[in-house]
């Protein structure tokens, strides 16, 4: 490499380092700040209808320990465990009595499902995406980049090398050729 | 010995490669025992779903007035079909009547082969197809619509799937992904 490069190579450098320092620092505190509970990793997640269930609803009554809405993550596998003496339904889970049904939830969304054992009649299921190591490392990996040029840019404009530099660059690179 | 070592061998292989596989429908597990039917297909012939063990079993319910849901689904029961190429073979495409008054054996026979031919078109009394919509959790009702086929029919657009041991196994909701589909049948034939 041509030693007249040195020194923009030199900065490049130190300008990556600092950048990653900077989006490092920025991406960990504000994940530090808006952490919520489904910045997980996948896990299955399970919903048990207790035996007599569909006679509840049926009466008009609430079902116990059935939230109104579920949060879950992308990857996550939501399985209904059946212990009524009645068929239920949750959206796409059709679960026969005494089974499980059990369903990937692969793709970040909200829906309103219908759903058998409910009082409501409808279940909220929203999916979303986590904010995990590997999304904050990508974060990382597009960010820095950028960065850097920015800041190796703006440090050309703001602070030039100096052809002091240059030249002193080139006179040391003279010598070792003369040697 | 060797022969009983090299069985095993071969049997946990075959776990590990299939242990892995994760079904993309809704999976009902333990497998449970889907409700036997018998009805009558578009040929009048009688058809009864213990008898199609060996088979996977793709069952939809619906009626052929249906303007949207129906039509899109045996679309693409269709079309898995082809994707499925030789396996098709192994596998009952069926759709199940939810408006017997209008869905005779001739209206079945009419309607199917404008999809495939090979499709199964049941029908029956009323009485007879409450009980298997009840086994299925299918919800059916008229709706008057003031057209010329008088009503439309508000019904359950589930697919399930019965494998060939002739258990429930897994459900798909309306317009889920084909090659999904296509996936967990390959590997439910494989499974036999």
């Amino acid at each position: 490499m041509k030693a007249e490069y040195r020194p923009y190579l030199k900065r490049l450098l130190i300008t990556l380092i600092l950048s990653l320092v900077i989006v490092g620092a920025i991406n960990e505190g504000f994940y530090l700040l808006q952490k919520e509970k489904t910045d997980r990793a996948p896990k299955t997640v399970q919903l048990v209808i207790p035996k007599g269930t569909a006679e509840r609803v049926a009466a008009g009554e609430p079902v116990p320990s059935l939230p109104e809405a579920m949060v879950f993550v992308v990857g996550d596998v939501l399985e209904v465990k059946n212990e009524d003496v009645v068929q239920h339904q949750l959206g796409p889970i059709w679960v026969p009595a005494g089974s499980t049904g059990r369903l990937a939830l692969e793709t970040a969304d909200k829906h309103s499902y219908s759903c058998s054992f409910s009082l409501s009649r409808y279940l909220g299921v929203d999916v979303r995406q986590a904010t995990t190591l590997g999304t904050r490392l990508t974060a990382l990996g597009i960010a820095a980049p950028t960065m850097t040029v920015f800041l190796f840019i703006y440090g050309l404009l703001a602070f030039p090398i100096q052809p002091r530099e240059k030249s002193k660059s080139l006179e040391l690179s003279a010598e070792g050729e003369d040697e | 010995m060797g022969s009983v070592l090299l069985a095993g061998l071969l049997l946990a292989g075959w776990r590990v490669l299939n242990g892995g596989y994760q079904y993309q429908g809704s999976l009902i597990d333990p497998p449970a025992p889907a409700a036997d039917f018998t009805l009558r297909d578009q040929n009048g012939e009688i058809f009864r779903l213990s008898d199609q063990k060996g088979k996977v079993v793709l069952i939809f319910f619906g009626y052929t007035n249906c303007p949207d849901v129906c039509p899109i689904t045996l679309t693409d029961f269709k079309r898995i079909k082809d994707e499925l190429g030789d396996l098709a073979a192994e596998v009952r495409f069926v759709l199940i009547t939810v408006d017997p008054e209008r869905d005779t054996v001739e209206r079945l026979r009419n309607y199917l082969p404008s999809y495939d031919p090979s499709f199964y078109g049941l029908t029956g009394e009323r009485a007879q197809l409450e009980r298997v919509w009840q086994s299925y959790g299918v919800y059916q009702a008229q709706l008057e619509d003031g057209s010329e086929a008088g009503y439309e029919v508000e019904h359950t657009a589930r697919i399930y799937a019965i494998d060939t041991q002739g258990n429930w196994r897994l459900t798909y909701p309306f317009e889920m992904d084909r090659k999904a589909v296509i996936e967990d049948v390959r590997h439910l034939l494989k499974e036999n």
